[in-house]
């Protein structure tokens, strides 16, 4: 077994895309800013490594697979999912999610399609990494939360990863997979830190992980809302109340048995995600447990989500949008009256 | 550049089996024996032909819509194409695909698309694995104009000349953007003179002659083999059928269409220019005409008798697991 | 007077805490506005912090070499260089430092109460609305969840039968399980039937036998004295609590309570109220060898126009609503206007009487009421008969069943007492006086 020491999400990410690029010559990484500066050699200028840091290092590494490119999400995913499809295994980046609405196509219609369209004979080993979420007042077009979008198309994957283990362990595993992967980065979380494994490891796509057991109602979170519940839990425990925290991780494919599982033992569900509330994943597993886990259901599923509504700017504002251990404690409190 | 026998008989057989396989959709999709969209090439077959003679199984190609001529051009088996429009389990993407997806990656042909211009940064992508990987091949990308509108053309030609990237965009220029006529949507009479904005070589040849085509595709894709870049070849060309089968054809003249057909088919002129130069005799090519025909007949024999595909395979493909 | 302070700034996104490289002030010093105080170090960059304000350097807060988050308070100016300042209080009066706005700049203060209030309401006032999906809509039928309901299924239940302790009265698996067990506790009273008799107390056996629509948690407030002195048992009817069903006439119901007597190894002191008191005097007819004493609370042996009407209205007020509403609309029928004016424990009492009528389903209502309508009327020339000592108990503001006085003068040796002011619920009413009364009698019997 290997030593585990710390490192933040941002640095787990950095280490999987490296163990990745040493050990397959046809892993690429492209994006905006990736490289940032630092594929100009000599002249005195240090790299970026994207625009939170994320990439630092790696263009010093593989110099001839680190590519800058220009502001084109159409052009580079398009890109990026042609070169997929003929022997290469891209790493994207889209720079924040929000900025889905300008290359949806190469990935809808694209990657999503090509291999189910041409009767089996395409393979696109894509992963798109794209920053989500709300925390650090980056305001409306550049918090959104829009996994819900590609984890709805049939073709792609989408996971999120919340601790900075499972950062590196998933996105091994996203790049290793030959099917388009969206690989989800909560910008609240790049700079939280956690035990991580050196060397090189994968969590399986498709599994969720409970990360504290109990036995009166299920937290079901993903992605920056999983530290939320924990807070929650504890809140909970001192009032007698003992609940299990569920870690989705990926939310397509979704692990299903695992939230029924949840359900079971429970009997109450509540669902805590930072997206907006509409046709998101709370709504998914909300209904999946209606639909699959009737008999279980001694409470109704409460959904904890960001209002209906943009992200707004100002600091009060973005907290009140927010998810919290608060909001999650007092939705516990209302379903069990 | 010169293409011997063997190759003119070669290049006339893939331009005549696009005008008869074209001809005898067009006759299907009316009759009722086919059906979706169906959007026909008969007209273009010189530019198709005329750059995918330079092209190996190893290099690709990215369509559009109006994919069948360059499926066929590159390569693809006739008879899976037909199956695979009549929804058959031994179509070339097992009936899931239909006209507007006909692919077939062992041909290097990366699909017909449903998307004005999506091709266009799969065909970089390809260039850019071809590049990186050191395959020496080259990915060539077939438009149309209203295609040169979008912005996935401007970003990836940028990103392409940028890059250098061995590939060659194609614009198949045909006059017409769907029921729009190209000059009332594009300010510049020649497409090729984009290129000039992305610091990439262009050139303009006359799509409805072969050598034309053949010369300077052969130019371009020797330059992108050469890593020199890419090239922007806007082949002037006309469509001689409707936008898709059963296009009633009202916003164009039928003067118009007739002027095209009678004086510029690029296959009576492939055939006039061979024969009198005495490359070829016109019986061989009569010979060609009642073997493209009998394989068509065949191919839609066969497809008419093949099986329906089983529904469990709605779910299959999804994944490269299955489905999900 | 006023405090400048000096905070680490926030230099770039990424930036969460700095370093202190170099002090270009000392404490005591006068500092411009725009001057050069300070040197931090942050990514491996240093970076120059300036003044914002004129003033005195009082106090600094941190020393070079050691780290502060972002906003952390570094230093301290006041405009002049004598007046008061407490570099402690203010220190002490920061809020959270990683709470703190990223502001780069030095910011005024007034005193020592701002850093508290300049985090505004949020900090203070409750979570921001939860923002989860709307409340639930709930009618006004019983609410089971299917959790409760697969658990009934599975363990031959009827979930609507069972009490919901759920928000809203629904009912849970929990609630299921409990039922299930409370039918543990049954004794069985008939072939096939088995009652919910609730037992407790040491002594001479007592049983309880509540009145229609109502369970015996009607006697709560008269059991804790009687089962100092007796073994009480209390019952709950067919088709009542987790009372095997369906409901049966009087008759019947004093067949049970006979098995119960039986069980209890009579003779037994026997208590009804109201419709529980038409079942005892039919024990008492039918069965006189196991009545040792008979108490009736608030009893009719025919039933007014009134009291046939009530009932009526009762079982069609049940059906359709929740019993939290039924309770309220039986509440000027039952109880006094003394109780109904006393806010408190009007409420106190509705909500026992909506917990009471939660055990009792709308069919046994049914049932029951036919079962009073039959039997009204058919003893009244029997009571000559009943040899039992017997005590009527009735409520003097009682609209429901105002003859108590003649059902006393039809027993032999029958004693009679009014409790002026109750309401027929005289349990509810006047539980002290009830209390008082039956002890009395008992001792005396």
């Amino acid at each position: 077994m290997t030593r585990a020491r710390t490192l933040t999400f941002g640095q787990a990410v950095n280490e999987a895309i490296r163990i990745a690029m040493e050990t397959d010559p046809d892993v690429i990484l492209l994006g905006e800013d990736v490289a940032g500066g630092g594929a100009r050699t000599g002249e005195d200028v240090d790299e970026m490594g994207g625009v939170l840091g994320t990439t630092r290092g790696l263009v010093k590494a593989f110099p001839d697979r680190v590519l800058d490119t220009p502001i084109s999400e159409m052009g580079l995913i398009g890109t990026a999912v042609g070169a997929a499809a003929t022997g290469l295994r891209p790493i994207a980046e889209l720079m924040f999610i929000d900025f889905l609405g300008t290359c949806l196509d190469p990935l809808l219609n694209q990657a999503a399609k090509l291999r189910y369209m041409f009767g089996g004979k395409a393979r696109v080993p894509l992963t798109v990494r794209t920053v989500t979420g709300a925390g650090m007042q980056a305001a409306a077009q550049h918090s959104q939360s829009l996994y819900w979008i590609t984890a709805g198309i049939p073709g792609l994957k989408t996971v999120i990863p919340a601790t900075p283990h499972d950062a590196k362990g998933l996105l091994l595993a996203a790049i290793r997979d030959d099917d388009p992967v969206i690989f989800c980065e909560p910008k609240s979380l790049l700079f939280v830190p956690g035990e991580v494994p050196e060397g090189d490891y994968e969590v399986p796509i498709g599994k969720a992980r409970l990360s504290r057991e109990g036995t009166d109602v299920s937290l079901i979170g993903m992605g920056a809302t999983v530290r939320m519940c924990e807070q929650a839990a504890d809140q909970l425990a001192q009032e007698g109340v003992s609940a299990e925290v569920l870690d989705l991780r990926s939310l397509a494919p979704l692990d299903e048995e695992a939230i029924l599982a949840t359900l079971e033992k429970t009997g109450s569900v509540v669902v805590v995600d930072e997206a907006t509330p509409r046709c998101g994943i709370a709504s998914d597993v909300a209904a999946l447990c209606v639909d699959r886990g009737f008999d279980f259901l001694n409470a109704p599923v409460r959904r904890v989500t960001a209002p209906h509504a943009p992200v707004p700017f100002s600091k009060t504002l973005e907290e009140a949008y927010m998810p919290s251990a608060a909001k999650i404690v007092a939705a516990v409190r209302e379903v069990r009256g | 550049m010169q293409l011997d026998r063997s190759a003119l008989l070669d290049a006339y057989r893939r331009m005549r089996t696009i005008r008869a396989f074209e001809l005898k959709l067009n006759e299907l999709v009316t009759a009722g024996k086919m059906g979706g969209f169906m959007h026909l090439y008969a007209g273009e077959e010189a530019v198709a032909v005329g750059v995918c003679q330079h092209l190996r199984d190893t290099d690709f190609v990215a369509s559009t819509h109006r994919g069948h001529g360059h499926c066929i051009a590159k390569g693809v088996d006739v008879a899976a194409m037909m199956a695979e429009l009549f929804g058959r389990a031994t179509g070339c993407c097992k009936g899931k695909g239909g006209s507007m997806h006909i692919a077939d990656l062992d041909k290097g042909m990366l699909g017909a698309n449903g998307i004005v211009g999506a091709g266009i940064p799969l065909t970089t992508g390809a260039a850019l694995s071809a590049k990186l990987r050191r395959t020496g091949g080259v990915a060539v990308a077939f438009f149309g104009d209203g295609a040169s509108n979008q912005g996935a053309f401007h970003e990836s030609l940028n990103m392409a000349a940028n890059w250098k990237l061995p590939a060659v965009y194609v614009v198949e220029n045909n006059g017409w953007g769907e029921f729009t006529p190209t000059e009332f949507v594009i300010p510049v009479k020649d497409i090729a003179v984009r290129a000039g904005s992305y610091a990439m070589a262009s050139a303009i040849a006359d799509g409805m002659d072969f050598f034309d085509v053949y010369e300077k595709a052969g130019e371009a894709i020797e330059r992108a083999r050469a890593r020199q870049g890419p090239t922007l070849l806007e082949c002037k060309t006309y469509r001689f059928m409707g936008h898709f089968v059963g296009d009633p054809l009202k916003y164009r003249t039928k003067a118009e269409a007739e002027r095209w057909i009678q004086t510029k088919d690029p296959l009576e002129r492939f055939e006039r220019r061979t024969t009198e130069a005495g490359l070829v005799a016109s019986s061989e090519l009569r010979a060609i005409d009642g073997a493209v025909d009998a394989t068509l007949a065949a191919a839609v024999a066969a497809a008419e008798s093949a099986p329906l595909p089983d529904p469990s395979e709605v779910t299959t493909d999804v994944y490269v697991g299955g489905a999900a | 007077m006023s405090v400048t302070a000096i905070r680490m700034p926030k230099l770039g996104m990424t930036m969460e805490e700095g370093t202190i490289v170099e002090w270009r002030v000392a404490p005591g010093d006068r500092v411009e506005k725009g001057q050069l105080v300070l040197v931090i170090e942050s990514e491996k960059n240093e970076a120059e912090i300036e003044a914002t304000a004129s003033g005195f350097l009082r106090h600094v807060y941190a020393a070079p070499g050691d780290v502060a988050p972002c906003g952390a308070l570094l230093a301290a100016l006041t405009e002049q260089p004598d007046e008061a300042f407490d570099a402690v209080a203010l220190a002490a009066a920061e809020a959270p430092a990683a709470r703190r706005p990223a502001a780069g700049d030095a910011v005024a203060l007034a005193a020592a109460e701002a850093p508290a209030a300049r985090r505004p309401a949020a900090a203070a006032s409750a979570p921001a609305p939860v923002a989860t999906s709307a409340p639930a809509r709930g009618g006004e039928r019983k609410a089971i969840a299917p959790a409760a309901r697969a658990l009934a299924k599975q363990l031959g239940l009827d979930a609507e039968r069972v009490t919901g302790s759920g928000p809203g009265g629904r009912v849970t698996r929990e609630d299921v399980e409990a039922f299930a067990a409370a039918r543990e506790r049954l004794v069985p009273v008939a072939s096939g039937v088995a009652l919910e008799v609730l037992r407790e107390g040491q002594g001479a056996p007592l049983l309880l036998v509540p009145g229609f629509g109502t369970d015996v948690s009607s006697f709560a407030a008269l059991t804790p004295r009687l089962v100092e002195r007796f073994r009480v048992w209390a019952l709950n009817p067919r088709g009542v609590g987790a009372s095997d069903g369906p409901a049966a006439d009087v008759p019947t119901l004093a067949a049970d309570a006979a098995a119960v007597c039986a069980a209890a190894g009579g003779p037994v002191h026997v208590v009804g109220a109201s419709l529980g008191a038409a079942a005892a005097l039919e024990l008492a007819l039918a069965r006189p060898e196991l009545v040792r004493s008979l108490l009736l609370i608030t009893p009719f042996v025919t039933a007014t126009p009134r009291l046939l009407a009530a009932v009526t209205a009762w079982c069609r007020v049940a059906a359709e609503a929740s019993p939290a509403t039924l309770a309220r609309v039986l509440a000027p029928l039952l109880f006094s206007d003394a109780l109904l004016a006393d806010e408190a424990l009007r409420e106190r009492t509705l909500r026992g009487l909506a917990a009471a009528c939660a055990r009792v389903p709308p069919a046994t209502l049914e049932r029951m009421a036919a079962g009073l309508a039959a039997w009204s009327g058919t003893r009244a020339k029997d009571l000559a008969r009943i040899g039992a000592p017997t005590l009527v108990l009735a409520a003097g503001a009682d609209l429901l069943t105002p003859d108590g006085e003649a059902v006393a003068r039809a027993i032999p040796g029958a004693r009679y007492t009014v409790v002026p002011g109750s309401g027929h619920a005289l349990a509810s009413d006047a539980p002290g006086v009830l209390g008082d009364a039956t002890l009395a009698w008992l001792d005396r019997t």
